[in-house]
């Protein structure tokens, strides 16, 4: 069984006084270990299927499966929980807490686990160490520059060690050199610790460097690899 | 988390640092008023209120225009169910009410020290009870006047040499002048020599009050002056109506500043997670659960009111106990004093409006929809 499967999954929202409906019976399968990357044009439901897969957000019909749980059927709560051990989730802005440390940001997550204050303390060092921060620990997000700020994102995402991780536009707030270094950083993740992603771009550039880069259009996926292979 | 709550709150220190200024001043103005209704009612339902009836001349309020004789007492003592009578001469400064009211009570002193619940924290009793102008001063007034032992106290027409500071379990008797009955019965010449201002009576156990005070008044009718024997609580109640009526409008003073910590607070609050909705979005889906996000709110609104409320009723408290102050008028007086239960409440209403300030913006945060949330600028 995929770890992550979506069956029959479909989404509608109102907009203006119009109903928009991005996912309409959409099938989707991602194996452990893969890194997807979702492409395709403005309102085509990419981020919506990503809030989906995350658990943020709720399909109209068909259902979720992430490492055999229907995540469809959680409440709010059970949802939190499932989130707090099985995902992680990079944000395009970061959305890192202000007030507290590069430290204290990636420790969020573990305060949700049952975990001791020791085993605490060396999840953060490693994930600070996997993003190459370690020495910014200290510093808060404003004396963090942009790129460092989405290290200590990604650091967060992983430090507890979740099946999945999602990533919105990564590098859509980075400039070019900076979203290189987080492109390597991610290829690097996913390949060093076997973390599943599934990254939303619209970079074409940045889709690349994912194992298999889905397109979303009119509701439907199409592998681009498959595709090019064809041609 | 709390780390979270902590800086989150120090995150706008200037809004915090008002909210709890605020906080603070609202709840000291609740402990002050508190300090009065409670000192208001230990004089309704003090130690002596119902087993002390006093005798006042009939139709008379102030102590100045009372006038009874001396040997009033020697008929009150044959009642039965009268354990002990203490004629009492009443000297005030102001028969009007005041926060700095100077009460002298002359009795017999050897009445006064197997009467009164008093204890000398300094001086000699000796001294008190043979020298003609010696007085024992209550310990709050002695603070309030900056009097000790050996000082001449002198105010109108009396002049005392201090020759204790004694306390009491009555606070409201720790703002009184004890001096000798003889003494102040003769500050206005003879004409004062045999007349008191009121008597005291104790009860034997089994008295019924009421039925003894009738008892009295009745066989006083035929003298030359009528009396109006009454509880003492009730006597004090009585002659304290104006203020008690002041006091019950103060009351809802106390309720104001309930209402004004609620609104400050709950602005604050509001303020604080209105600006902060993407961030609950944020730890929501790291994994925080709604309920949690919840109890974050509560305990941000509840730090804000304990940490205010808690310096205001410490600050309350504090000044009630250094400052010995009383109001009172006729002769009675209300002492305002610190207590342990106006501690505990200024703590709970504290707690308890931190609580309730912070349940609608805490129920915002718990039931906002993440994604909605996280697309906000």
């Amino acid at each position: 069984m995929a770890l992550v499967e979506l069956r029959g999954v479909s989404k509608s929202f109102r907009k203006g006084g119009e109903t928009i409906q991005p996912l309409d019976n959409v099938d989707l399968e991602i194996e452990a270990g893969e890194f997807i990357s979702l492409m395709g044009p403005s309102g085509t439901g990419k981020s919506t299927l990503l809030n989906l897969v995350s658990g943020i957000d709720r399909p109209d019909s068909g259902a979720i499966f992430v490492d055999g749980t229907e995540i469809t059927r959680l409440s709010r709560s059970q949802l939190a929980d499932w989130r707090a051990a099985n995902l992680g989730y990079i944000f395009q802005t970061h959305n890192l807490i202000p007030v507290l440390t590069a430290y204290e940001n990636v420790e969020l997550p573990t305060l949700l686990l049952k975990l001791s204050s020791a085993q605490r303390r060396q999840r953060v060092e490693l994930a600070l160490e996997a993003v190459g921060l370690s020495d910014r620990a200290h510093h808060y997000p404003r004396q963090l520059s942009g790129g460092q700020e989405q290290r200590v994102g990604i650091a967060r995402a992983i430090v507890a060690h979740p099946k999945v991780v999602v990533a919105d536009e990564p590098t859509g707030s980075l400039d070019a050199a900076t979203s290189e270094q987080v492109q390597i950083l991610l290829q690097r993740l996913n390949r060093e610790l076997d973390i599943t992603l599934l990254m939303v771009t619209h970079d074409s550039e940045v889709a690349k460097i994912a194992s298999r880069q889905l397109l979303l259009d009119r509701g439907r996926f199409i592998d681009r690899q498959a595709e090019a292979a064809r041609c | 988390m709390l780390t979270y709550v902590l800086k989150t709150l120090w995150r706008h220190s200037t809004r915090t640092l008002l909210t709890v200024v605020g906080s603070a001043v609202a709840m000291f103005v609740f402990c002050m008023v508190g300090a009065v209704q409670e000192g208001l009612d230990r004089l309704a339902s003090g130690l002596d209120a119902d087993r002390n009836l006093i005798v006042f001349q009939e139709n008379r309020f102030c102590p100045t225009t009372s006038r009874l004789p001396e040997d009033y007492a020697r008929v009150i003592r044959e009642v039965p169910g009268v354990s002990d009578v203490m004629p009492i001469q009443v000297w005030t400064n102001n028969c009007r009410a005041s926060l700095d009211i100077v009460v002298f009570n002359g009795a017999h002193p050897e009445q006064i020290r197997n009467s009164r619940p008093i204890r000398l924290l300094a001086g000699d009793w000796n001294e008190f009870a043979t020298q003609r102008d010696a007085a024992i001063v209550g310990k709050n007034l002695a603070k309030r006047r900056g009097l000790a032992v050996g000082d001449q106290f002198s105010i109108g027409e009396l002049s005392v040499k201090v020759a204790g500071i004694f306390e009491s379990r009555v606070p409201s008797e720790e703002n009184l002048i004890y001096t000798n009955l003889a003494f102040l019965q003769l500050t206005r010449g003879q004409a004062g020599a045999g007349l008191v201002t009121q008597h005291e009576v104790a009860l034997t156990p089994e008295a019924d009050a009421d039925r003894v005070a009738a008892e009295i008044d009745a066989r006083l009718r035929a003298k030359s002056v009528a009396t109006k024997t009454r509880r003492k609580g009730a006597f004090q109640a009585s002659t304290l109506s104006d203020l008690v009526d002041l006091i019950g409008f103060a009351h809802w003073l106390g309720y104001a500043c309930v209402g004004l910590v609620l609104s400050l607070v709950a602005t604050t609050t509001v303020m604080s997670v209105q600006d902060r909705f993407k961030e609950y979005a944020v730890l929501q889906t790291i994994g925080v659960r709604p309920g949690r996000t919840m109890r974050l709110v509560l305990l941000e609104s509840l730090l804000l009111c304990l940490v205010g409320g808690s310096c205001g009723t410490v600050v309350a408290l504090t000044l009630l106990a250094l400052g010995g102050f009383a109001i009172g008028a006729e002769g009675a007086t209300i002492a305002f004093e610190p207590s342990f239960r106006l501690g505990v409440t200024g703590l709970l209403v504290s707690a308890m409006l931190g609580i309730v300030a912070g349940l609608a913006p805490a129920w915002q945060v718990s039931s906002l929809s993440i994604v909605s949330a996280l697309r906000q600028p």
